[in-house]
């Protein structure tokens, strides 16, 4: 069976619109969303409520968390101090627009979802906010997968689709014990695993304006990365009739956040 | 010239067991520096003389470099110096008793230096921590996932991490091994091949049991102290 996966939604209306109705197009019942339904976007309320009303199962993400507990994470959050500028202006308009009832389900949302051997995130297993980026090391992009105890490992948060699929993975240890006498060696063999991450609904940084999501078989396994034309335009206008950075509704329309990307991937926010 | 570094930790206010450490690395060659990767504190007696002899060393004393570990982090959060945290995994794992037990161990005048303790240490390539780059709290072994530790390494992009929180001694040893992945992506497919670098995790025991490491060699030689050490390591101290 299908089942459809979206992320970072960013109160961008009509592209959670324009991919649910892809999705619906095809006929697929089940979505599961990665967190992030706002931040950055103009429409933080109308896309929460469209994930209500649709009864989507979410999980918690970043900036849904941040609205909730407050701007309390480490310098790790933005790439620069400029962006962090921007990003608090944002997190503050997002805070004064949001309904307490909205406020309240964002606060509701699990930092994860489990079915069966999939498990869904939005950041990894060990934070929303560390980025699981497709060329990270593989071993440490594996230990996720393999400690949070899923096969495939769902994720979004750095904005990027990809399906990384790991594999022949093998470590040979040697035990040095403490009479020096008891020398061993041995190999530990790897188990194969997946990473999807499903892009970006709202904010696209993968070199293109369309919104991304992903289609899971959960017989075969395989995975679809989709892409979806929506009205960039209404959505650019909106963000600056709101008065956020304009620089917002320029990277979307663009599809891509210049020098603004995590450069230690393997940083986990210390709260 | 050899040159060595000594690491203790677990040594809980146990001042009796610090002076025989420091009475045997009198007695042995190149060492240079102590590290003492947390746990100076504990419940089970007062602490005060033991950190008044770290911070205030004799003459003669091998100047020790402190981090902070498990029981200084449930100490100091306690005592509020770690936010909003409280000592919950103390309390959860030990009960309130030992909560106050440990309140009781170490006077207040001494909890400013303690909060002043850093995490650990990178000293050359390798890693200086009471647990690992993951927590204090994270209990590597000899039977620790090979997965983990090398995450746990990578994390730091060290070649070695030297670990207290077990309190086991051991020497592990990454030595080969590898991992192959295909990234899908909207531009198509690009393979990736990755070798497993060679690197170690080492633990440094507890208490009487420390480890000496030379530093030119990548040698470890695991120790208790007051004890004779030659015949356990072989005549190389």
């Amino acid at each position: 069976m299908n089942h459809a996966i979206i992320s970072c939604l960013h109160a961008n209306l009509p592209a959670a619109e324009a991919v649910l109705n892809d999705i619906d197009r095809q006929g697929i019942d089940t979505i599961t969303c990665l967190g992030d339904l706002v931040g950055y976007g103009p429409q933080p309320n109308e896309v929460v409520e469209l994930i209500r009303k649709r009864g989507i199962a979410t999980c918690q993400g970043c900036w849904d968390e941040d609205i909730i507990d407050g701007l309390n994470a480490c310098e790790c959050s933005y790439p620069s101090q400029l962006a962090e500028r921007r990003g608090h202006l944002a997190h503050q308009w997002t805070d004064d627009q949001l309904t307490d009832e909205n406020k309240s389900f964002l606060a509701s949302l699990p930092t994860s979802l489990r079915r069966d051997r999939l498990l869904f995130v939005h950041g990894s297993p060990n934070s929303q906010h560390e980025y699981l980026l497709p060329d990270m090391d593989a071993f440490a992009a594996l230990e996720r997968v393999e400690t949070a105890g899923a096969d495939i490992l769902f994720c979004g948060h750095t904005h990027q689709p990809y399906v990384r699929e790991f594999r022949d993975g093998s470590i040979r240890v040697r035990l040095q014990n403490a009479d020096h006498a008891n020398d061993q060696g041995e190999e530990l063999t790897l188990p194969m695993r997946k990473i999807v991450n499903a892009g970006s609904v709202g904010e696209p940084r993968h070199g293109s304006t369309n919104a991304t999501y992903v289609i899971h078989n959960d017989a075969t396994d395989e995975v679809e990365i989709k892409e979806v034309a929506y009205d960039v335009g209404r959505t650019c206008q909106a963000i600056v009739e709101a008065g956020l950075p304009k620089v917002f509704a320029w990277r979307l329309s663009h599809g891509f956040e210049f020098a603004e990307q995590a450069e230690d991937a393997s940083h986990v926010c210390e709260r | 010239m050899i040159e060595r570094w000594a690491l203790v930790s677990g040594l809980r206010g146990d001042l009796e067991t610090y002076d025989l450490i420091q009475r045997d690395l009198k007695k042995t060659r190149g060492v240079t520096a102590l590290f003492v990767l947390g746990d100076l504190v504990g419940p089970e007696r007062n602490c005060d003389a033991l950190l008044d002899r770290l911070r205030n060393p004799h003459r003669g004393d091998l100047k020790p470099d402190c981090i902070y570990g498990w029981w200084e982090e449930q100490l100091l959060a306690e005592r509020g110096f770690r936010g909003e945290r409280k000592a919950d995994a103390l309390r959860l794992s030990q009960g309130e008793d030992a909560v106050s037990a440990l309140l009781n161990t170490v006077n207040p005048s001494h909890l400013k230096w303690l909060a002043s303790l850093q995490f650990g240490f990178i000293e050359l390539d390798c890693a200086l921590i009471h647990g690992s780059s993951s927590d204090v709290a994270d209990n590597l072994t000899s039977e620790t996932s090979p997965l983990i530790l090398l995450d746990r390494l990578t994390r730091l992009n060290v070649n070695r991490l030297f670990t207290a929180r077990s309190t086991k001694q051991f020497h592990l040893e990454l030595t080969g091994g590898g991992i192959k992945s295909q990234v899908k992506d909207l531009n198509g497919k690009r393979e990736q091949q990755q070798e497993v670098p060679k690197r170690s995790v080492i633990g440094i025991g507890a208490g009487v049991n420390y480890t000496l490491y030379d530093i030119g060699s990548d040698k470890t030689h695991f120790l208790t102290a007051g004890s004779e050490n030659k015949a356990k390591s072989k005549g190389f101290i």
